[in-house]
């Protein structure tokens, strides 16, 4: 079975429609790669797979639970699907140690130790080791995001969420974000991805999802879809990214 | 029968100011404990919360505070309760606080962007847990100056109380000028007593806004 199977997912603020019916199931280990035009609905997508927002149709179920239904626990569901957004977010009168270590400690009642080494492990896997104790505004754009993925690690989700991760980032920033991806991808994580990166689309994921006016306008494995698009629209999307 | 203005007409003018503390204390802690109330159901996500803690602050706001004074003090006694200007003056202050606080404390809340709570609410935590981990501690640092601000207001307001005879500073300048008929000097005495109380929180206040201004 899938890890995440959205059917027929409609979403409209007020009477705009931002999601039209979108259909898609990601096995266990799937990367997937969602691309698109700005406003086409990525965001959107994403924010329902973990229940951020409610739908007006369809349903979306993750490992078997129903995300839109209204009986779900959505705080049971949030511990197994970790989302990183563009901005960060992180909680900035945290240190870096605590802001690792809240959710463990405060929601999976993980003990003051065990949690300190917790987020030495997840630290050193995105190469920060050594900023366990500085403070948010205390770290470039590049190691913020490294330690929101770290943060999102620690829970040790079944499903990670990305939300165009390295668009707020300074170019010469971008790299160190997106090695730390292919690490947590390399390591078998399943992955839904919002990104403008193609290039790393294309070397990470195993299914790219092309996103056109709320619909899922095209998809297939990256290379194939990525190389040779089949809608002109794709086409279109493709060119002005790669200038 | 008339007197000068002694030595120790000043010294009642200070013991009376232990009131103006005392009505200004259990005014704050128990508009504390409204404002905290109310600055909580303004955010919470239900709707009809939200709404009844509005329509208390625009009741509260939009009414004077020495009507309330008269509604607790003289209002009750028609219906045979007597209140005692002490608890007359400790509810309509703790009423009129915790509408202003209730104010003050959810803008701070507020002024947390919205994506701290995602952020808290993705990692699996309850409502109650990502105001006290998240939201709650850095809406504090935003909440002390505009607090303290209000304390000084608060200080200053306590003299509506004498109006009810509750003896504050004020109304002992109003006795103490009633035996000596000096009113300059008792008034400006009792001036530079509300002074002395409320500059060094004012002072406070400032520096803390600098410095909040400082770190952002
Ligand atoms: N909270 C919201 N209220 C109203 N409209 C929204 C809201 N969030 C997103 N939208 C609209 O939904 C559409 C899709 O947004 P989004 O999913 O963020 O797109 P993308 O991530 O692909 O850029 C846009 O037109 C956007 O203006
Ligand atoms: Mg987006």
């Amino acid at each position: 079975m899938s890890l995440v199977e959205l059917n027929d997912v409609v979403k409209r603020y007020g009477q705009h429609t931002v999601l039209n019916g979108v259909s898609l199931s990601v096995d266990k280990g799937e990367i997937i790669a969602i691309i698109g035009r700005s406003g086409s609905g990525k965001s959107t997508l994403l924010r329902c797979v973990n229940g951020l927002e409610p739908i007006q149709g369809g349903s979306v179920t993750v490992d078997g639970t129903v995300v839109n239904d209204p009986g779900t626990d959505l705080r049971k569901l949030r511990q197994h699907v970790g989302i990183v957004f563009q901005s960060f977010n992180l909680f900035p009168h945290l240190s870096v140690e605590k802001n690792i270590t809240l959710a463990p400690k405060v929601v999976k009642h993980v003990p003051s130790g065990e949690a300190r080494r917790l987020a030495e492990n997840v630290l050193r896997k995105v190469g920060l080791a050594e900023k366990i104790d500085a403070y948010p505004d205390q770290l470039s754009g590049g190691q913020q995001q490294r330690v929101a993925i770290a943060r999102s690690l620690a829970m040790q989700p079944d499903l990670m969420l990305f939300d165009e991760i390295t668009s707020a980032l300074d170019p010469e920033l971008v790299g160190e974000v997106l090695k730390v991806l292919e690490e947590v991808a390399r390591e078998g994580m399943t992955m839904m991805l919002v990104t403008h990166e193609i290039g790393f689309a294309r070397k990470v994921a195993s299914r790219v999802v092309f996103m056109h006016e709320g619909r899922i306008w095209e998809q297939g494995p990256a290379a194939a879809t990525l190389g040779s698009p089949r809608t002109p629209e794709l086409e279109t999307f493709l060119s002005a990214v790669l200038h | 029968m008339i007197r000068e203005f002694t030595f120790i007409d000043f010294l009642y003018l200070l013991a009376a100011t232990r009131w103006t503390l005392a009505l200004t204390a259990v005014a704050f802690a128990g508009g504390g404990l409204v404002g905290l109330t109310v600055a909580l159901l303004r955010v919470s996500a239900l709707a009809p919360m939200r709404w009844l803690a509005g329509l208390y602050v625009l009741v509260v706001q939009g009414t004077p505070l020495l009507v309330w004074l008269f509604v607790f003090f003289f209002g009750l006694s028609i219906f045979g309760i007597a209140v005692s200007p002490w608890i007359a003056a400790a509810a309509s202050f703790s009423i009129y606080a915790g509408a202003f606080l209730g104010e003050i404390w959810r803008g701070c809340l507020q002024a947390i962007p919205r994506t701290q709570w995602e952020a808290g609410g993705s990692l699996g935590l309850s409502f109650v847990q990502q105001l006290r981990y998240i939201i709650v501690p850095q809406a504090l640092r935003l909440a002390i100056p505009p607090t303290v601000g209000f304390l000084v207001q608060l200080i200053k307001n306590t003299s509506l109380a004498a109006v009810i005879g509750f003896i504050e500073l004020t109304r002992e300048g109003q006795l103490t000028t009633a035996s000596t008929f000096r009113p300059f000097t008792v008034y400006l005495t009792v001036a530079a007593i509300y002074f002395a109380l409320c500059f060094p929180l004012t002072q406070w206040s400032r520096r803390l806004e600098r410095r909040l201004h400082v770190a952002r």
